[in-house]
């Protein structure tokens, strides 16, 4: 897709406990969004919400941010999902040709008010998976990530390694929730473990966020900033819902997003061609998984990548140089963080964690358990 | 923008208040089998899904990973859209934005709600509890009248509020909500997809029924019902190929205000009953078609009526007579199915209410009314060329509009 719908401008927030209400942190984000652009409620033309009535505990919880978010009077939408849908929702508005902004404002307070394992579990078939409970987020991330190391001939201290590579990155990221000075294999290896071999530092902290998001059309983007960010492309896929119907060692709904979303871009060779990727791996092991789904390494290749340092900061191809959601993992909104992410570095505003000067980058977002839904974007400068 | 097209149509084979016989996914996929029958399409046709439903009903959340495999959508875009009561078309027009952007040329949504699962009222009732738990923090007595709207248990006790101020401007009396409803019980009874069903429906025997708070009656509210309706939509290249009948959409519009608990209570900072955003939808879809005179120019309307006295609200509040006239339109007959404006010959959501469906259920039935597809003799006998359906929700303060046609609009 060519210069039709860009990303204008990027405002979030994200912490462990940001001791805010849901509607005090959704006005924050976007006054401090509208403020940066230098214009009020009135340019924007739509708005599209991500946030789970389920987190949010009480049913159409979107209304309740129409005045904080500046929606009221205006056309307002929810998506139930990873945040980056909003952002190809908002895209898909303005393709259509009937606004020519969209406002994309994605949260939920999952850091310290309300388990963030509970709404995988509600997730799940409530007749048998549910009420066994044997089958929960972190039995399922266990599972795949035993699957991904046996693959792989891995053993479990290589989990230590994914995750601390992460952690050492969001370190110098002063928007994360758990920014760790000096993390290293060690400390990692020592933490807890949450479900075998899954420790507590190879998995995303509960976390508290917003992220909210101006998309607009190629006409207006020029009136709105000199740096417009494109929207090359975008896609996504859904695996079984049974997880006896994967291979769990691959995903293979995060490839066909992929391959959608670079058709789409017209790029034919990922590995090459993308200079940055934003990745939503929630676990240590899903990320090295993804980084081979998105095409950015051969099937299997990812754990030599990491060893051979092909994914830093200083790389070709750097990886979530922000510390991606092993360092932050707001619900809903992760997803919407990576395009942020993604944005800042494209424009060489990602200050501390700046990774080189990427032309082109891909952001992804998942839901639903053993990312069982993945939508991937890519983002050109 | 291009113009898109509905092609195809799948409802449940029963909306009624339990399917024991099926699984939520089960009874989805009923309504998918039937919308591939509708139109001679198979999976292989659809590029991309949209699905709705309020999982707050029945307690599983995002339950489109649970229910996928039986979706037919393995594999493919699937976008989840929760909006409340207007979640069905909330998802339809999400549908519409996927097509319309050129991007994908065939687009199902699938909306169901399985009431019979979950305690609708709990849920609903669930929407302001932290308001009503800030309201008794701050040590304000909810047990007298201020606070009947709140604790009245789910949306019937705030429902009141809005119907009284409806009555009070209009000069309509209990007695027309009563004719209304009964106009929709007995519409519902040539409708085979509709829930409460009474052919010989009349006002008196709704008058009868308990007052649950005044001036709302048990005859006035619509039941809970398991169902789910599937919409299947089409580009304009692609609808030529693929549909013997299409209805066209003409404009999409949607409008929100601010949800205080003042709507709800009382009416202490806005009135229920005055509807800015659905003026504001309606305003924006009737640019969008080209529609200068909405009176003239509609031949058919579908509106979200939880309750029945909305029927005639909105239909004012849609700019489709002036405020004051809709309760003279139904003296006059002229909102029957053989009337000069058919409004729910389907029987409405008081008829039938899976709220997941409920608000696509208004396009669906304006597409099969256009498309002279609606079965059982509720087929309206006049031509319909335009028709308008309406969506409500939110904390009362959120509306939809679709409007459809039986030509591709003109652009």
């Amino acid at each position: 897709m060519d210069e039709k719908v860009a990303v204008v401008g990027i405002n979030y927030a994200q912490g462990d406990d940001l001791g805010l209400t849901r509607e005090r942190l959704c006005f924050q984000t976007v006054k401090g969004l509208l403020v940066q652009l230098g214009i009020d409620r009135h340019a924007i033309d739509s708005f599209i919400l991500a946030s789970n009535d389920f987190l949010e505990g009480r049913t159409i919880s979107n209304v309740f941010e129409d005045g904080p978010v500046g929606a009221y009077l205006k056309d307002e939408t929810k998506v139930e999902m990873d945040g980056i849908n909003a952002v190809v929702y908002g895209a898909l508005r303005i393709l259509e040709g009937s606004y020519d902004t969209v406002m994309v404002v994605a949260h939920s307070l999952c850091g310290h008010q309300v388990s963030p394992y509970l709404q995988v579990q509600y997730s799940l078939d409530p007749t048998y998976d549910r009420q066994l409970g044997l089958l929960n987020e972190l039995s399922g991330a266990a599972l795949q990530a035993r699957s991904y190391l046996r693959r792989n001939g891995l053993d479990e201290g290589w989990l230590d390694q994914a995750a601390a590579r992460e952690l050492a990155a969001g370190a110098a990221n002063e928007k994360v929730t758990r920014p760790l000075q000096g993390m290293d294999e060690g400390k990692v290896g020592s933490s807890p473990f949450l479900y075998e071999p899954l420790r507590e530092l190879h998995c995303y902290p509960p976390t508290d966020g917003a992220c909210a998001i101006v998309l607009a059309s190629a006409g207006k983007a020029r009136e709105l900033t000199d740096k417009p960010v494109w929207i090359k492309g975008f896609g996504s896929s859904i695996d079984s819902y049974y997880i006896t119907h994967r291979d769990l060692t691959v995903s293979s709904s995060a490839a066909e997003a992929a391959r959608r979303a670079y058709a789409m871009a017209g790029i034919t060779d990922p590995e090459v061609q993308i200079g940055l990727a934003e990745i939503s791996g929630l676990f240590a092991h899903q990320t090295p998984m993804l980084i081979e789904a998105l095409g950015l390494a051969p099937e299997g290749e990812a754990p030599r990548g990491f060893a051979q340092g092909s994914f830093g900061r200083e790389a070709r191809l750097p990886v979530n140089p922000s510390g991606g959601a092993l360092s932050a993992h707001p619900v809903c909104a992760t997803g919407a963080v990576r395009v942020a992410e993604a944005f800042r570095q494209l424009r060489g505003e990602a200050g501390a964690v700046q990774a080189g000067e990427p032309r082109l980058a891909v952001a992804h977002g998942q839901d639903g358990l053993c990312m069982q839904q993945n939508t991937v974007l890519v983002l050109g400068i | 923008m291009r113009n898109v097209a509905i092609v195809g149509v799948g409802y449940c084979p029963v909306f009624v208040s339990k399917r024991n016989d099926v699984s939520i996914p089960e009874m989805i996929s009923e309504a998918i089998h039937n919308a591939y029958l509708n139109c001679g399409l198979t999976p292989e046709n659809v590029d991309a899904f949209t699905f709705g439903n309020m999982h707050t009903f029945e307690g599983v959340n995002m339950p489109h990973l649970w229910s996928i495999d039986h979706l037919t959508a393995l594999g493919k875009p699937i976008m989840r859209i929760a909006t409340g009561g207007t979640t069905g078309m909330s998802a339809f027009h999400c549908a519409y934005y996927h097509v319309a952007s050129g991007l994908y040329d065939v687009v199902m949504t699938i909306t169901f709600e399985k009431h019979s699962e979950g305690d609708a009222q709990v849920g609903l009732a669930g929407i302001i509890t932290p308001e009503i738990m800030t309201v008794l923090s701050l040590g304000i007595d909810l047990t007298g009248g201020s606070g009947m709207g709140g604790l009245g248990g789910g949306s019937a006790g705030g429902i009141s509020f809005q119907a009284t101020s409806y009555l009070h401007h209009s000069g309509a009396g209990i007695e027309h909500i009563d004719a209304q409803a009964a106009l929709e019980r007995r519409n519902a009874a040539k409708n085979p997809y509709a829930h409460l069903k009474d052919p010989e429906c009349t006002a008196e025997k709704i008058a009868q029924t308990p007052l649950v708070s005044y001036p709302i009656r048990y005859g006035h509210i619509c039941p809970t019902t398991d169902g789910a309706t599937v919409c299947i939509l089409a580009s304009e290249d692609k609808a030529a190929k693929i549909a013997d009948k299409a209805a066209w959409i003409h404009a999409v519009a949607n409008c929100t205000t601010d949800a205080t608990t003042g709507n709800l209570i009382e009416g202490l900072i806005t009135d229920p009953a005055e509807q800015m955003s659905c003026q504001l939808a309606a305003k924006r879809a009737y640019e969008r078609a080209g529609i200068e005179d909405p009176r003239k120019e509609i031949d058919l309307v579908e509106i979200y009526n939880g309750f029945a006295h909305q029927t005639l609200m909105f239909l004012e509040k849609l700019g489709l007579c002036e405020v004051g006239e809709a309760h003279k339109m139904l003296e006059r007959g002229e909102t029957e199915i053989d009337g000069r404006l058919p409004v729910n010959a389907s029987g409405g959501v008081v008829s039938t209410n899976s709220i997941g469906t409920s608000a696509l259920n208004r396009v669906t039935e304006c597409a099969l009314q256009i498309m002279g597809k609606a079965e059982g003799g509720h087929q309206v006998p006049k031509k319909v060329r335009k028709a308008l359906a309406h969506g409500w929700g939110g904390l009362m303060q959120y509306n939809t509009v679709t409007i459809l046609g039986d030509a591709p609009l003109k652009r």
